[in-house]
């Protein structure tokens, strides 16, 4: 009987021990894995813009916390589309990480335009650098001191754009079609830089962006920020009113509600760290872990904080909800969006 | 800060022990990239900032900078040496450049062109460090309806680039056009010429035309010809012959600061207009130098005013590509986008901010150009005689070593293999087209602006009406595009009469 008692303990213990080691080797392995590996860091736009100032502040970071070297490859194209599908579609060993841009590749998606070689929903989130703020900023040599007052507005304002269906033209002809104010969208602009310049000139009245891209024309007083995009406020913008707010003040305050909170869904997709689908789990959780602490690591967050960067971190499997909910819209709202998209609206 | 105390601040912290090393390395660095065809100053900037996390601000700017302002000069070497543009900027140098060195002037053209560089660059920066106390207003001088009415008037160049042969020069300029027009239109989002293809959707690359149409283009008429690049000399020049030819070549630019301070001026202008870049003002400055010149024959055949027009543009270009970007932060091109990212990273913030208190920082940059293109100079100098041995070896060594750096180029501005296939296909054009005898500079004039006239003219259009060009400044602007080209078509009909009596 003691021997068996023995024996079973004995098996016991083995099996803990191996187990143990077993678990053990499995960590280092994904650790192991990394180690001295190349990783490839896509950046979906050219060097020089908000995308590759992220990727290169959190670069050093990350191999810091991976122990891999990585390497930043800037592929643009199709708006950010062609490297969100080169890395939906590289090889599924953990060694083509990128950031996107969620907003704008899950409108593309859902608008089926072509070229979208991927699934939002489907990457593997290593988490989220930030969110994409949304405000509307005004030339304060407008005359529009308030949201009221464009709302108000007899003579149509001009709000410029960049291109038919990107984000700063969903933005205006949406929050539009929620308020039914009288404007007209001047789009054709390249790159919101020349929007802006178009703002400071009087061109146009205003415009829909991010809030790194206004911040600098308000801290200025050039421009003045009349509403912004997040239900539940914003430190940046702490006095401004929320459009949510003048949703319910519209004929219909659900339908309003509805249309809104999918909007703002896009903005919180922001700007995600992703790696492709298929990547075995172990190194996907070391990736993320890395992503985490580098996202943390205090040296970083100062330098973000001198390059007067904006973050907010969303771990992974956070930024996966974010995306299925961002992705999976009512028909109507779909439809809305899509029309949205294709300038049709 | 004063202005005056910014000034003597900036520059003795300019030429400090603390930040002249950087500037030095950056000003070798950026020379090297210029000089590898395919890669260009957006390229070695993007590089560049890699570096600058550990930096101190002034020296983060000097090594930035100082990348980004020689990129040109050795550009343009390699532009005269090998026929093959080292940088897009480089594409007007290759109307005389080239043709000189054939002439067994490789020496001054060289020497003509760093000078040029150094003085157009010089001219840039102390335009930009007048306009300070006006920058805003400055830079808000061109909206689209300015911008649609210059590029035009820029367009109405090619009527004088191809003087001698009209009904190519405007098939070809047109070509350009319709090229530019490739791509999804941004306004319609319509797909246009794209073929059903993905990599079409944006439209072609510049880097890839440019080195097509005029690199590989050269390289296979060699490779046909046989020989060495060199076609008049059959022996290299020797090192003593051709430094006294570099020191004749500069000693011509200062010569003719008339024409210098012209071209620099243009250069100056169409850098403050965002979306224009510099390898037009390069055009536009060659087209300029041949009108005014009273010997417009041999341009084409190596004139040294040709180089020194195009290369003291393309240089100038940058001061006022800097205004935009310190005045509010805002970038005109893909090199200031990436300047702005470096200075975000060093702590530093454009707009106002940086002209009212710290325009220090701004006098750093000012000089880092002017030091940097100096620096630039007096090594591309030492550059040339290595570099002007390799062009008397025989074509069937050149070729394939040439060949496979400019593919390399065309690979790495975006990596793309796409834009190897284009820059193949561009180069049967371009081959083309010269034993045609089809103006290149045409087309490449047509492609550039032709994006920039068609987007500006909506713009303008959807702000201010179909009369937008009665407004007074584009109305004063369209009075000198149609005086000009005015001017223009009686000297063609002159010179018609003249050679039919």
């Amino acid at each position: 009987m003691r021997r068996h008692i023995l024996k079973a303990l004995a098996i016991g213990m083995l099996a803990t021990v191996s187990g143990g080691i077993s678990s053990v080797a499995q960590a280092e392995t994904a650790a192991e894995f990394y180690s001295g590996k190349n990783i490839k860091f896509i950046v979906p736009y050219k060097p020089g813009g908000g995308y590759d100032e992220y990727a290169r502040l959190i670069e050093p970071y990350l191999e810091k916390h991976s122990g891999a070297r990585v390497d930043i490859v800037n592929i643009s194209g199709s708006g950010g589309m062609k490297g969100a599908s080169e890395i939906f579609n590289a090889p599924t060993d953990g060694l083509t990480i990128g950031i996107i841009n969620g907003a704008a590749m899950v409108t593309s998606e859902l608008a089926e335009i072509e070229g979208a070689a991927y699934k939002v929903a489907e990457y593997n989130f290593l988490g989220r650098v930030v969110a994409d703020h949304r405000v509307l900023a005004v030339s304060t040599k407008s005359g529009l001191e308030t949201y009221a007052d464009m709302l108000a507005s007899d003579k149509p304002v001009l709000l410029g754009a960049t291109g038919l269906g990107g984000s700063t033209y969903v933005d205006a002809v949406i929050l539009a079609e929620v308020m039914g104010n009288n404007q007209k969208v001047i789009h054709g602009f390249t790159g919101s830089s020349e929007v802006r310049q178009a703002l400071l000139r009087g061109d146009i009245h205003g415009m829909w962006g991010s809030w790194g891209s206004a911040r600098k024309g308000v801290k200025s007083g050039d421009f003045r920020i009349l509403v912004h995009g997040d239900r539940n406020g914003n430190p940046n913008t702490a006095d401004v009113p929320t459009v949510f707010e003048f949703g319910q003040k519209t004929g219909n305050p659900d339908h309003a509600d509805e249309v809104l909170g999918a909007w703002e869904a896009l903005s919180l997709v922001g700007r995600p760290v992703a790696a492709p689908p298929g990547v075995p789990e172990d190194r996907i959780a070391y990736l993320q872990t890395a992503f985490e602490n580098a996202m943390k690591d205090p040296e970083f967050l100062e330098k973000a904080n001198q390059a007067g960067r904006d973050l907010s971190f969303l771990d992974g499997a956070g930024m996966k909800a974010i995306a299925k909910s961002a992705t999976e819209l009512s028909p109507d709202i779909k439809a809305l969006f899509v029309a949205a998209i294709r300038g049709e609206l | 800060m004063t202005i005056v105390d910014g000034m003597t601040s900036g520059f003795f912290q300019a030429i400090s022990i603390g930040v002249l090393p950087y500037l030095f390395s950056g000003a070798i660095f950026g020379l090297a990239i210029g000089i590898i065809p395919g890669l260009s100053g957006h390229f070695a900037m993007a590089m560049a900032v890699t570096f600058l996390y550990s930096m101190e601000p002034g020296a983060g700017i000097a090594f930035l900078l100082g990348a980004h302002s020689t990129v040109a000069q050795g550009g343009g070497l390699t532009a005269i040496l090998f026929s093959t543009p080292g940088t897009g900027q480089n594409a007007a140098t290759l109307l005389d450049g080239p043709p000189m060195r054939d002439n067994g002037q490789a020496g001054v053209a060289v020497g003509a062109a760093l000078a040029s560089c150094f003085l157009g660059a010089s001219f840039g920066a102390i335009a930009l460090a007048l306009l300070i106390p006006v920058l805003k207003d400055v830079v808000l001088f061109f909206g689209p309806p300015e911008i649609f009415v210059l590029a035009f008037l820029a367009l109405t160049f090619v009527a004088v680039l191809g003087k001698e042969d009209m009904t190519r020069s405007l098939i070809a300029a047109l070509f350009g056009l319709l090229l530019a027009m490739i791509g999804v239109d941004n306004v319609t989002n319509t797909e246009r010429f794209t073929l059903g293809s993905s990599d079409l959707a944006d439209g072609l690359s510049l880097v890839p035309v440019i080195l097509g149409l005029f690199a590989v283009a050269e390289m296979v008429e060699l490779w046909l010809r046989g020989g060495s690049l060199a076609k008049g000399t059959t022996i290299a020049l020797s090192g003593r012959e051709t430094q006294k030819q570099i020191f004749y070549g500069i000693g011509l630019a200062f010569r003719r600061w008339w024409l210098v301070l012209r071209c620099s001026a243009i250069g100056t202008v169409m850098g403050l207009i965002p979306g224009l870049g510099s390898a037009p003002a390069a055009f536009v400055a060659y087209g300029h130098a041949k009108q005014t010149s009273k010997d417009k024959e041999s341009f084409g055949k190596g004139n040294v005013e040709g180089v020194i027009g195009a290369e003291a543009a393309n240089d100038a270009v940058e001061g006022g590509a800097l205004a935009s970007t310190i005045a509010f932060g805002i970038p005109g091109s893909s090199s200031m986008a990436i300047l702005l990212s470096g200075l975000f990273i060093l702590g530093l913030e454009t707009g106002p901010q940086m002209l009212n208190d710290k325009v220090d920082i701004v006098f750093i940059m000012i000089f880092t150009i002017i030091i940097g293109n100096l620096i630039g100079t007096i090594f591309g100098m030492f550059l040339v005689n290595p570099l002007s041995r390799a062009t008397s070896i025989r074509a069937s060594m050149m070729v394939p070593v040439l060949l496979s750096i400019i593919v390399t180029g065309a690979y790495a501005s975006e990596s793309s293999l796409f834009d190897v296939g284009i820059a193949l296909v561009f180069g049967m054009i371009g081959f083309l087209m010269k034993i045609l005898n089809y103006s290149r500079a045409a087309l490449l004039i047509g492609f550039v602006l032709g994006f920039a006239v068609e987007k500006n003219l909506y713009l303008s259009l959807l702000i201010d009406g179909p009369l937008f060009f009665l407004e007074p400044i584009p109305l004063t602007l369209c009075l000198i595009t149609i005086g000009f080209l005015a001017i223009n078509i009686y000297g063609i009909i002159r010179d018609r009469q003249r050679s039919k009596a």
